[in-house]
């Protein structure tokens, strides 16, 4: 099914979370490309998407961040049939990657100015398609690695490429769930069924068991230094050894002291 | 060539002096502060050493004149050791609550770029479709703004009901944002806004709030603020119905300043309680001791 641009007006799809900013782009879109047919507007990725696969419109353009789905994911399943065009107001990675792209981006609020530019590209490119169309639309560009890129980017939040942590301890007080923050924990203890979490003011029984923890907390945040102990390494206050020779360890906020076993004694070794 | 020896020669003894007064003073403090006990042993000593080395002399003038220095300036050499001390330690003291309060400044000031974009290309776009409105939100970002640069801030705001004024601030802005994805319910009695409140740590609830619990969320949801007195302590809450936290997320430099400026402001008395309520959604608690008013 080809579609000729000249025989129909040039569709487009608008989405944004925020109402203002929709508004702003649909009457500036009318003021600088009057023939722009604006198809629908979405308020969230999900229905981006939705109303993209029904309506095929020419051109979408995507807010970056959007609930349910980000623009980005939005364009991943659109960008065969549509030109896509990002929107964003800040985001300092999405922003470096365009740059180096052949993406087409808006910076919010959306200037006249930058948009009539944006629009006589787009008008280019739909002429040239037109006219080296012969039967099969071919796609409006291939920007395929380029978003798998962006993605990539944007969670990573630019940072290297980090395992996940384990951050919320997740314990049953009463009905609901306390969220207890590994910062603020000082040591786990295995405790028969259970496992005690151990912070500067209070104390929590959980399920998880202490290997389950071992394998999901960051290992450079909580050492073991014993069967039975968990510990959260900026915690330590001092390391000493008892009169049994045992190795002894105090935590800030904690009165009591831990015992390092023999096997774990290597990680307080001096130098 | 004679006058450059003399001159090396008194450069030498001039040095020489130095040493030894140092020496001395030295010899005058620990004299000062050591135990008569010790004092003995030394005597002891001194006088074995001079016996065995055919000086006893020496020994004797050992002894005298310690003893004379101990028994004559000791008490007021000790004393102004002391005191000495004393002063050190509470320049340190300063030092450290000078060093605490600039950490707190700094903690104090961060807004987010993304929110101050927003707001401006909210108002920017505004001016042209409902220039009432993008007054409104101009005024309300000013007032968030004064609370959140600390340089800014006036004195007098760290009470729960300026807080709470700035918090409704920050969430009017986001309600032309979000518009009807956003709910604000507040729930804090007026006898409750004189009570002393630390500054921005509402704010980063709500922020919090909102980021992470509610713009996920498709349809939005409510944000409610409720404060009360539980027994002596004041508890100020920030309760959504959003999409509640992974276990798995950072929880940010937000929570941790406060945990941080709670612990330095209230030690053990204050807390801050995160928890997830079985109907979903997020709640976070602030519980410090509950007063009337600042002091004076």
């Amino acid at each position: 099914m080809s579609t000729i641009p000249d025989e129909r007006p040039v569709t487009a799809l608008i989405a944004d979370d925020e109402a203002p900013m929709r508004d702003l782009l649909r009457a500036r879109l009318q003021a600088v490309w009057p023939e722009l047919h604006i198809v629908a507007e979405a308020a969230n990725g999900v229905e981006a998407v939705e109303l993209g696969e029904r309506h095929r419109p020419d051109i979408a353009f995507l807010d970056i961040r959007m609930p349910g789905l980000s623009g980005i994911e939005a364009a991943r399943r659109l960008y065969a049939r549509s030109h896509i065009v990002f929107a964003t107001a800040y985001d300092q990675y999405a922003l470096d990657a365009f740059a180096q792209g052949a993406l087409d981006y808006l910076l919010k609020p959306v200037s006249a100015e930058r948009l009539a530019t944006t629009c006589a590209r787009l008008q280019a490119r739909m002429r040239t398609r037109a006219r080296t169309e012969n039967g099969a639309a071919p796609a409006p560009q291939d920007i395929g690695q380029e978003l798998a890129k962006l993605t990539a980017l944007l969670e990573t939040k630019g940072k290297p490429d980090k395992p996940t942590y384990l951050r919320w301890i997740q314990a049953q007080v009463g009905s609901s769930l306390r969220m207890v923050s590994t910062r603020e924990v000082l040591f786990f203890q295995s405790d028969e069924k259970y496992t005690r979490v151990q912070t500067a003011g209070a104390e929590f029984l959980i399920r998880k068991t202490l290997k389950e923890l071992l394998d999901e907390l960051d290992p450079d945040e909580f050492w073991r230094i014993h069967r039975s102990t968990l510990v959260r390494v900026d915690a330590i206050a001092e390391v000493k050894r008892d009169l049994r020779g045992r190795q002894m360890l105090r935590v800030r906020g904690y009165p009591g002291e831990l015992e390092v076993s023999r096997n774990h004694s290597y990680l307080f070794q001096q130098m | 060539m004679r006058a450059s020896d003399i001159n090396r020669v008194l450069d030498f003894v001039r040095d020489a002096f130095h040493e030894a007064s140092k020496l001395w003073w030295r010899f005058f403090d620990w004299l000062a502060v050591v135990e008569w006990r010790q004092l003995f042993l030394t005597w002891f000593f001194v006088l074995i050493f001079c016996a065995m080395v055919n000086m006893p002399e020496l020994g004797g003038w050992y002894i005298f004149i310690s003893f004379a220095v101990k028994v004559l300036a000791g008490g007021k050499r000790k004393a102004e050791l002391t005191a000495r001390e004393a002063t050190a330690q509470a320049n340190v003291a300063t030092l450290e609550r000078r060093l605490m309060e600039a950490q707190m400044a700094a903690l104090q000031a961060q807004v987010e770029p993304h929110f101050l974009f927003n707001t401006l290309a909210l108002i920017g776009q505004l001016i042209e479709t409902d220039p009432k409105e993008a007054a409104r939100v101009h005024a309300h970002l000013i007032d968030y703004l004064r609370s959140t640069l600390p340089q800014m801030r006036q004195r007098g705001g760290a009470t729960l009901g300026r807080q709470v004024e700035l918090s409704r601030a920050y969430l009017a802005i986001m309600q032309a944002r979000m518009k009807e994805r956003l709910e604000v319910r507040f729930d804090v009695p007026d006898f409750l806004g004189s009570a002393p409140f630390p500054p921005m740590m509402l704010q980063t609830l709500i922020e919090n709030a909102i980021k992470h619990g509610l713009e996920p969320k498709i349809e939005g949801g409510t944000v409610a603020v409720r404060a009360h007195v539980v027994g002596a302590d004041l508890h100020v809450e920030v309760c959504d119905d959003g999409v509640g936290i992974d276990p798995h997320a950072d929880d940010g430099v937000g929570l941790a300043n406060i945990r941080e400026r709670l612990q330095l402001l209230y030690g053990a008395d204050a807390a801050l309680d995160i928890t997830t309520p079985p109907g979903g959604g997020a709640c976070a608690t602030i519980r410090l001791p509950y007063k009337m008013m600042e002091d004076a």
